[in-house]
């Protein structure tokens, strides 16, 4: 998994690459955590997900966009996932995580 | 090694009422089509051949009790959990003991939640003398709940009066157990009074792990290693798969229960064969049940990276040769 953000407008949007398992989630977390704070200093306090370039997700990377947004929370950011693939939207109906965030057809919809 | 599902649901058993009867059979009836079978024979043909399991069956409402058979020298009966499934674990017991089967039975117990210990007053064999109980448990406090349930302000019939001999025995995670015809391992998990899974191998290196009520807190993720490792090549994994994954880390967090995604990914990592989905949510129609099983399945096919791992939902009645 390769993580990278940037700022697009008045907010963040982050670039994942890969796929998020046992074995990146610690990355992803990372990740996750210091685009919380980029965002914290923007003037939408958005946190965009590009899903966009995510294979798929297991249940080590779901949790951790909890704890990102547990973290985005107590500093007022909000965390929006857009863009996921086939598969992607398939792991956040079956877990429900589709009920917990805002899930967006595309970034710019998002932002 | 065979696994004997008496009682699936979880924290409170249910009854299926009469208007889900009657969906069952409208839905039966639109998919015969005006068929008509000449015997019972056909009709459950087309019962096998043509209806879902929530049109044609019912997962069940007992809740937790399972059988493992081992076909052992010893033959002792092995029980995990004293749910309301018990009660009829012991009428067909005692039916299996009239025809020559020892009056041995070694009790596993996750915990002592209500839940988990209800069928216990309603155990037949506990009123035969000839009959001897070993419950073995990872608490210390296991003998008391039991005493309790039979107070007087509970139920009618004190402990004391039960016949068998009862014996409790104390297990102590890390350690490893020969215990009738299995050899057995326990591991803490996170529940409210703390919850046991266990591990049982029988002689043909055939593996089981029973592990209900578990809660795999997000903050302690590193943490999942170890229960993969206690999870590790089983040949059957029943697990606690109460809630989805955003329930379980949201409203239900600290509630004690796990999900079927984290189940899969954690017997994804073990390289375990098989997995049931257990300890249903009582407020959970079949329809519900059967669409849990589905994404599950599904979730497997996605995240698979290796030798599939069969999913199956843990129904009352159920047995798996393992």
């Amino acid at each position: 998994m390769i993580w990278h953000d940037e700022q697009r407008g008045d907010g963040i949007v982050a670039l994942p690459v890969g796929r998020v398992d046992e074995s990146t989630a610690q990355d992803f977390t990372i990740g996750l955590e210091t685009g919380v704070d980029r965002a914290a200093g923007t003037g939408s306090k958005k946190l965009v997900v590009d899903m966009a370039g995510l294979d798929y997700m297991s249940s080590r990377g779901l949790r951790s966009l909890t704890l990102a947004k547990r973290k985005a929370d107590g500093l007022g950011v909000s965390i929006l996932l857009a863009a996921p693939n086939g598969v992607m939207r398939e792991i956040l109906a079956i877990s429900r995580y589709d009920k917990i965030f805002a899930v967006s057809d595309s970034v710019d919809a998002a932002l | 090694m065979l696994v004997r599902f008496w009682g699936t649901r979880g924290s409170l058993a249910v009854a299926q009422k009469a208007d889900a009867v009657r969906r069952k059979l409208a839905r039966a009836l639109v998919a015969a089509g005006g068929r008509s079978f000449d015997d019972e024979a056909a009709a459950e043909a087309f019962i096998d051949g043509e209806l879902d399991f929530a049109t044609a069956g019912t997962y069940g409402g007992a809740t937790t009790c399972i059988e493992i058979e081992t076909g052992g020298a010893q033959g002792a009966f092995i029980v995990c959990d004293l749910g309301s499934g018990l009660r009829e674990f012991g009428i067909d017991a005692f039916r299996r003991m009239a025809g020559g089967h020892p009056r041995i039975f070694h009790v596993f117990m996750s915990h002592l939640h209500w839940d988990h210990i209800m069928g216990f007053p309603f155990f037949g064999p506990a009123f035969d003398p000839g009959s001897q109980i070993v419950i073995h448990s990872g608490h210390a406090d296991a003998e008391q709940a039991l005493r309790r349930q039979q107070e007087e302000i509970s139920f009618p019939v004190p402990f004391d009066w039960l016949r068998a001999k009862i014996e409790f025995r104390m297990l102590v995670p890390g350690e490893s157990y020969q215990i009738g015809d299995v050899d057995v391992e326990i591991m803490a998990q996170h529940h409210s009074h703390v919850s046991y899974g266990y591990r049982f191998t029988d002689a043909d290196g055939k593996v089981a792990v029973f592990s209900t009520d578990s809660e795999h807190k997000i903050e302690k993720m590193d943490g999942e290693a170890n229960v993969a490792s206690f999870f590790r090549d089983a040949d059957l994994v029943i697990c606690d798969t109460m809630y989805s994954l955003a329930d379980s880390v949201s409203m239900k967090e600290d509630w004690g229960h796990s999900s079927n995604i984290v189940a899969i990914d954690l017997c994804h990592v073990a390289k375990a064969k098989r997995l049931a989905l257990f300890h249903h949510e009582p407020t959970y129609s079949d329809e519900d049940l059967q669409r849990l099983h589905a994404e599950s399945i599904r979730y497997e096919e996605l995240t698979r990276e290796e030798s599939p791992l069969e999913v199956l939902c843990a129904y009352d009645g159920l047995e798996i040769t393992v």
